[in-house]
């Protein structure tokens, strides 16, 4: 293919070449544990990750970081990147054949899905961290990342669930269900709308559910038939409410962080994130008022997992499975679920874990402003296929946000 | 090497980066190289320029990059007019003028919903003196189908760099002919008319240009303020590179060609207005 040799010399012009890093023999044997930790000492560790949240930033920086230069001589350096982004970057770094920008990324789903699809994803590595024994490995949310098996390419972190979020001040009786929503909004013009970004497909998605019999129907890999069925039954309620959603369904806002805003500012009514705690940590960064409460919809909301990928080309693997495995350790995970810190829920199994941390961890779960274990789990419905994410996406652009 | 020749070259490495950036997109666009690529196909073009809302994004960012450009324009030029003296006060006119200059068009975009949003600033002054009764009385002009804010925003952040370029034109060029249209007896009005206003145009022409490509390509303010639909032409394209779908992301490639094309319709469109008033004016 001679186009595509004269592209690439194109490309290889722009970018200084080199090649990329044959794979290491002894990587992919049972090296001890203790020498991956013994080479990744002195080494620097560049994390790529989603920065969009204080929270998470000053716990990455300031609780993680310091602690494995201290324990480890690891030094890590979080970047912004995620998501599609990410995989184009890594595309373009191989068709460059330039070593990698990065040794440890954050990712799940649909972006998993991809750069696992692409072959730019190093692996399995993932079982061979220490830490991996206390995974919840019974847990449907944690085990399979959007139905797919994770097999060793990517590492647990953390688990959300998707919740809306409401005032409990201006709305002291909202509605606990999609038809009670819809009620609501038909009672309410202008005061409901989602966002065009993530978690506002994650929301149609929770409709799909609801409207299209059930997250059984989605399970077991995409299916055109039954998807057509499903995006029928949303696009039927959101026909039948969104005149009277805010600005009568002809306007979204860009993203969450705008949805936000709409909120806090009494525009709307509601807001949604993915994370259940998201409240919590926004009340006390005073983006959200202080009577903004999380709300779970009885027909179920969905959870999943998010997980630590190493790249093919990553300088620096043993010093990236040394923070991953330092993330997924008692100490790092309930640090990072305490509701002050982030209140990112642990993907580790209490059973499983020495008495001292399974106490602490069960504290935490006692904390007034979080929602009741009980009822995340009675309403937690897994997250199906990607693909099914990527085409309601595509289609409520075309067929919702282009017709107004 | 010969003059011309050493013109070429210095063009050529100049015009490098763009050349392989638009090569790189020309051969994603016929899906040569990219995720999915079949080989040379025309499919993807086809498909995608025959797509509405490729259309309907691209009229709305260029009626956006024109109403603002022009509002840019009009306020330059009323600045570089009024405060063309030498005079304190023209001085601190000047001064004040270039305040928007150097923050960011992020910045710019956010606090353009903060003053504009429903519930922004300017809502609730509104609401103070019984003007707008609550959020869903007011107007919207961010978000919205007109593009009311991001052309404020826009014009904001353009019009002192557009008032630069006009303020060192009068310097330059102005006096000189105007003093003489006066001693032919020209009133003030007709001097602006006849002198002042074809002299800064023409001198300003480049920087309405560049100001114009700009308008119709940036992402920052556009992200901020822009309405769901039509999605402006910037937006749909990062929308497109950053689909779950791998192979969609070749379509962001066809449109960054797209608005190349409009950049490069400007400029000719330039050339070809100067060429002719240096015609006119020999």
């Amino acid at each position: 293919m001679c186009f595509r040799q004269l592209a690439a010399v194109a490309v290889l012009a722009l970018v200084a070449c080199r090649a990329p890093p044959p794979p290491r023999a002894e990587d992919s044997g049972a090296v001890p544990w203790d020498s991956v930790v013994a080479r990744a000492r002195g080494t620097s560790v560049v994390w790529r990750m989603w920065r969009g949240d204080p929270s998470v930033n000053a716990y990455v920086d300031r609780w993680v970081a310091p602690r494995l230069r201290e324990r480890f001589g690891v030094t890590l350096s979080a970047v912004e990147g995620q998501g599609a982004e990410m995989v184009n970057q890594l595309m373009v770094e191989r068709q460059a054949g330039a070593g990698g920008s990065a040794d440890l990324l954050w990712i799940n789903g649909e972006t998993f899905a991809s750069l696992r699809q692409a072959g730019l994803l190093s692996g399995p590595w993932a079982g061979r961290l220490p830490n991996a024994v206390y995974v919840d490995s019974t847990s449907p949310i944690v085990r399979r990342d959007f139905e797919q098996d994770p097999a060793g390419y990517e590492s647990p972190w953390g688990t959300v669930q998707f919740a809306l979020i409401y005032d409990s001040a201006r709305t002291p009786h909202p509605p606990r269900s999609v038809a009670e929503l819809g009620a609501w909004i038909d009672a309410h013009p202008g005061r409901f709308t989602h966002d065009q970004g993530f978690t506002g497909v994650t929301f149609l998605k929770t409709l799909m559910y609801a409207q299209g019999g059930g997250v059984g129907r989605f399970q077991g890999g995409f299916d055109e038939a039954r998807y057509a069925a499903g995006r029928q039954a949303v696009l039927r309620w959101v026909a039948s409410h969104r005149r009277a959603f805010w600005r009568g369904g002809a306007a979204y806002p860009p993203d969450v962080a705008a949805l936000h805003r709409l909120f806090a500012n009494g525009d709307v009514d509601f807001s949604m994130s993915n994370n259940e705690n998201d409240v919590v940590t926004k009340i006390r960064q005073g983006i959200l008022p202080a009577s903004a409460r999380p709300l779970l919809l009885r027909d179920g909301t969905i959870a999943n997992a998010h997980f630590l990928g190493i790249p093919f080309n990553a300088a620096h693997r043993d010093g990236a499975m040394v923070v991953a495995n330092f993330l997924l350790s008692p100490e790092a995970q309930y640090e990072k679920q305490r509701p002050d810190v982030w209140a990112d829920g642990t993907v580790l199994d209490r059973t499983k874990l020495p008495s001292e941390w399974a106490d602490r961890f069960s504290a935490l779960a006692a904390d007034p402003r979080a929602l009741p274990a009980d009822s995340l789990r009675k309403y937690a419905r897994p997250e199906v296929s990607p693909v099914y994410h990527a085409r309601l996406a595509a289609d409520w652009r075309t067929r919702v946000r282009q017709a107004p | 090497m010969t003059e011309s020749r050493r013109g070429w070259l210095g063009a050529l490495l100049l015009a490098a980066p763009v050349l392989v950036g638009v090569g790189y997109a020309v051969l994603a666009g016929f899906d040569v190289i990219g995720p999915g690529a079949t080989g040379w196909s025309a499919n993807r073009m086809v498909r995608v320029l025959s797509e509405p809302a490729v259309w309907s994004g691209l009229g709305w960012s260029l009626r956006v990059a024109t109403l603002s450009t022009a509002l840019a324009t009009v306020t330059a030029v009323v600045v570089a007019v009024a405060f063309r003296g030498s005079g304190r006060g023209d001085r601190v006119g000047r001064a004040l003028a270039i305040l928007p200059l150097p923050i960011p068009h992020l910045v710019a975009g956010a606090g353009a919903v903060l003053l504009l949003g429903q519930s922004g600033y300017l809502a609730r002054l509104g609401m103070a003196i019984g003007l707008v009764g609550g959020p869903g009385d007011m107007p919207p002009l961010i978000y919205d189908h007109a593009g009311v804010g991001l052309i404020a925003a826009l014009a904001w952040k353009e019009f002192p760099f557009l008032a630069l370029v006009g303020g060192s034109v009068l310097a330059t060029r102005g006096n000189v002919l105007e003093e003489a249209g006066h001693t032919l007896g020209a009133g003030r009005w007709t001097v602006f008319r006849r002198i002042t206003w074809p002299m800064l145009w023409r001198g300003m022409l480049p920087a309405i240009v560049a100001v114009f490509i700009f308008a119709a390509g940036t992402y920052e303010a556009t992200a901020l303020l822009a309405p769901s639909d039509p999605r402006a032409l910037p937006l749909l394209t990062y929308e497109r590179y950053t689909d779950a779908e791998l192979t969609s992301h070749a379509d962001a490639f066809i449109l960054v060609l797209v608005g190349v094309v409009v950049s490069l319709a400007a400029v000719a469109g330039h050339e070809w207005a100067r060429g002719r008033w240096e015609r006119l004016t020999g």
